[in-house]
């Protein structure tokens, strides 16, 4: 057994007083899964809470910020935090199956243990969002951390003007959060369209890309912020499109994906440009990003 | 003010044996295949200390080693709940203070520089931090610079002006010793008996050699100019194909040089219920350094793989931090058999500007 060489001299930094663990950047956290809620085949949201207390109490978050998720044996990932920052000791992610360790995630039950060090990355910046009206654009999993933003405006949902999600996915099927899209049809706080690429036999709804959806609403560009996010192709679109119709740069923010393994601005993976998208970003304004073509 | 003495050559390998006493010692060391590296020295009296030659290595491995364990972790299955546990267990970091003896400017510079990656950008990495509050460092100004240094072309060298604690000239029979930082004015005092003042004489002799080694440099190479043109026009396109299509992506390059730190984070399974957390040196010229999830690669390899090492050094550390992240060592230059060192691109890049004036 090759774990218990160790033991004698590490379990001991374990119960070190705090201020080594704190120190260690590198160091994940025990969070046991409280809830997970399937979203579709391919993704769920897992709802976790810190197994220390201490920490549980200390833990805060933005939206916009994400967490590196250990697995056991399998490493660590960059996940949005999808929740909201509200007063809870909880805190969710939603994780689509993309590989190794995140196909791992999935095989997780209630009850079990991940590792989780963070948050990092600049937030979207919600003071700025006061007062607007605001426009989400989301394409697949991009509603993770969207929705993070999204719910804690609706916590404060007078602090905002008109609240528009836009969002597209590939099928109905692999839509997320639907029972909540669903129920902003009766939300005169939110005025929310779906589309998909492909139809299925019970889809009634809007058929083809998310940009077509920015066809169907009115922005008034000096008035409105748009928050987007999804593959990297789709930003690259909506964010176009979102120009021609007069938006102003610095009303367009939006947060990029990069191969990330330390989370803190010193591996070097996340490298965009002269930019470290995990701690420069991952929330960028579009006068921010000079140049689009490979995000 | 920094204090100025003259250390007898004779002198050196006792002040050695006195700091050994209180400290490891490092210093590049001829082994027996004939290669200069820097090593730990265990035995002075039987340790070959080679000052003459540019070592191999730079001192990156002895804050950064290649490969380093982070954490341990367990994976335990509750046998009431059959829910898993899943710690992590810090490794703690053995090291102990230590003398960096025989550093050239350039691996000095590069010290400062990673300095700033690890411990001053926001975060602060205590793995690097604890090996590098241990240091001190004993620098050799360099009168010969060798046969691929431009350290003039990157104000990197050949003689510290900051960062050590002592730096030592040599002076033929003698050693011109400055104190930089406090641990350096330490030794001298503690150790006075190595040591005796230095005359205007002595100091006029260090000046004049610290001026006649700026001309000695064989290589003439503009870094300020790329890194003025890579700010003022479009990046070289054609100069990154050329070069990556020449890359054999071996991170030879990456790994020789004292200010490439990129690194990679990875789990090794020791058994079912146990593993370690392992980082180790990455390169950004790997096919694998930036793909995502879905064979998904922001970076276009064949055309693209060197452009990152390139303009992070020559342009966006510019931007950043006012000076170039290459400190001239040459070492890639000795280490690249396909040619696409940091010289070969400055070369190209100056170059292309040289070939628009001529047609204007
Ligand atoms: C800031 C940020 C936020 C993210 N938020 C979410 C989210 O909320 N929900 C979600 O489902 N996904 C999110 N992702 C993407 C998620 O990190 C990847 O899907 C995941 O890393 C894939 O790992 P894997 O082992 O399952 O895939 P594999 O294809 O088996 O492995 C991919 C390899 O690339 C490495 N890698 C490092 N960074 C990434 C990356 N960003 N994307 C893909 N591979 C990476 C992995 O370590 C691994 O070696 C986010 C990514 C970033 C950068
Ligand atoms: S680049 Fe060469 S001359 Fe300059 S400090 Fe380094 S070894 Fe000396
Ligand atoms: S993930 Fe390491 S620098 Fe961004």
């Amino acid at each position: 057994m090759a774990g218990i060489e160790f033991q004698k001299q590490e379990r001991q930094n374990k119960h070190q007083v705090g201020p080594f663990r704190q120190e260690n950047i590198y160091l994940p956290h025990p969070a046991i899964i409280r809830e997970i809620i399937t979203e579709n085949e391919t993704v769920s949201t897992f709802v976790l809470e810190f197994e220390d207390a201490l920490y549980r109490q200390e833990f805060t978050y933005k939206p916009g910020q994400f967490l590196m998720v250990s697995i056991p044996h399998q490493g660590e990932a960059p996940i949005s935090i999808s929740s909201a920052s509200a007063l809870t000791t909880t805190f969710a992610l939603t994780v689509r199956k993309a590989g190794k360790l995140t196909g791992a995630m999935h095989g997780l039950s209630m009850g079990d243990v991940v590792g989780i060090r963070g948050p990092y990355g600049r937030p979207f910046p919600m003071g700025d969002l006061e007062g607007k009206n605001l426009v989400f654009v989301a394409g697949g999993i991009g509603m993770a951390p969207l929705h993070s933003a999204l719910f804690s405006c609706l916590e404060h949902r007078q602090k905002y003007g008109a609240i528009t999600v836009l969002y597209g996915s590939r099928n109905p099927d692999e839509i997320c959060f639907s029972e909540e899209m669903k129920s902003f049809e009766q939300d005169e706080n939110v005025k929310c369209l779906l589309t998909v690429d492909e139809a299925g036999d019970n889809w009634q709804g809007h058929v083809g890309l998310v940009t077509e959806l920015l066809d169907m609403i009115s922005i008034d560009p000096g008035t409105s912020k748009a928050l987007v996010c999804g593959p990297g192709i789709m930003i690259r679109f909506v964010i176009a499109r979102l120009e021609s119709l007069g938006m102003q740069a610095p009303d367009i923010i939006t947060t990029l994906e990069r191969h990330m393994k330390c989370g803190v601005g010193i591996c070097g993976h996340c490298h965009f440009d002269e930019k470290l998208i995990c701690s420069d970003g991952p929330v960028f304004t579009r006068d921010e990003l000079t140049n689009l073509e490979n995000i | 003010m920094t204090g100025r003495y003259l250390l007898a050559k004779d002198h050196l390998v006792p002040l050695l044996r006195k700091i050994a006493k209180s400290n490891r010692l490092v210093a590049p060391v001829l082994n027996e295949y004939g290669d200069t590296l820097f090593s730990h020295i265990t035995d002075l009296d039987s340790a070959a200390i080679d000052l003459a030659h540019q070592p191999q290595n730079s001192l990156k491995s002895f804050f950064f080693p290649q490969t380093e364990k982070l954490s341990t972790y367990l994976v335990e299955k509750s046998p009431k709940t059959g829910n898993v546990r899943y710690n992590f267990y810090p490794h703690t970091v053995e090291n102990q203070p230590t003398a960096y003896v025989g550093v050239r400017s350039c691996d000095m510079f590069a010290v400062m520089y990673t300095d700033m990656t690890f411990l001053h950008n926001g975060e602060r990495d205590n793995y690097y931090q604890k090996r590098r509050d241990n240091a001190f460092f004993i620098t050799l100004a360099c009168n010969h610079p060798f046969p691929n240094c431009f350290c003039n072309a990157t104000r990197s060298g050949p003689f510290l002006e900051l960062g050590y604690d002592l730096q030592l000239t040599d002076l033929g029979d003698r050693y011109f010793v400055e104190t930089g930082r406090s641990r350096g004015m330490k030794i001298v005092e503690q150790m006075g008996q190595f040591f005796k003042p230095a005359s205007e004489a002595d100091r006029r002799e260090q000046f004049q050699l610290a001026l006649e080694a700026r001309g000695l440099f064989q290589r003439n190479v503009h870094v300020e100019l790329a890194s003025k043109i890579l700010q003022e026009q479009d990046e070289p396109v054609g100069i990154i194909s050329e070069l990556s299509s020449r890359c054999q992506d071996c991170a030879g390059c990456a790994y020789v040089c004292p200010t490439c730190t990129c690194f990679n984070i990875a789990d090794l399974p020791l058994d079912e219920e146990s593993g370690e957390r392992i980082r180790s040196w990455d390169a950004c010229t790997f096919a694998g350094f930036s793909k995502m999830a879905g064979d998904h690669n922001p970076v276009q390899c064949e055309s693209q793989r060197v452009r990152k090492r390139f303009l992070h050094k020559l342009l966006h550390d510019v931007a950043k931090h006012g000076r170039p992240s290459c400190v001239g060592c040459g070492r890639c230059v000795d280490i690249c058999f396909g040619g696409v060192d940091i010289i070969s691109f400055v070369d190209r890049v100056v170059k292309t500007i040289d070939h628009c004036r001529d047609v204007d």
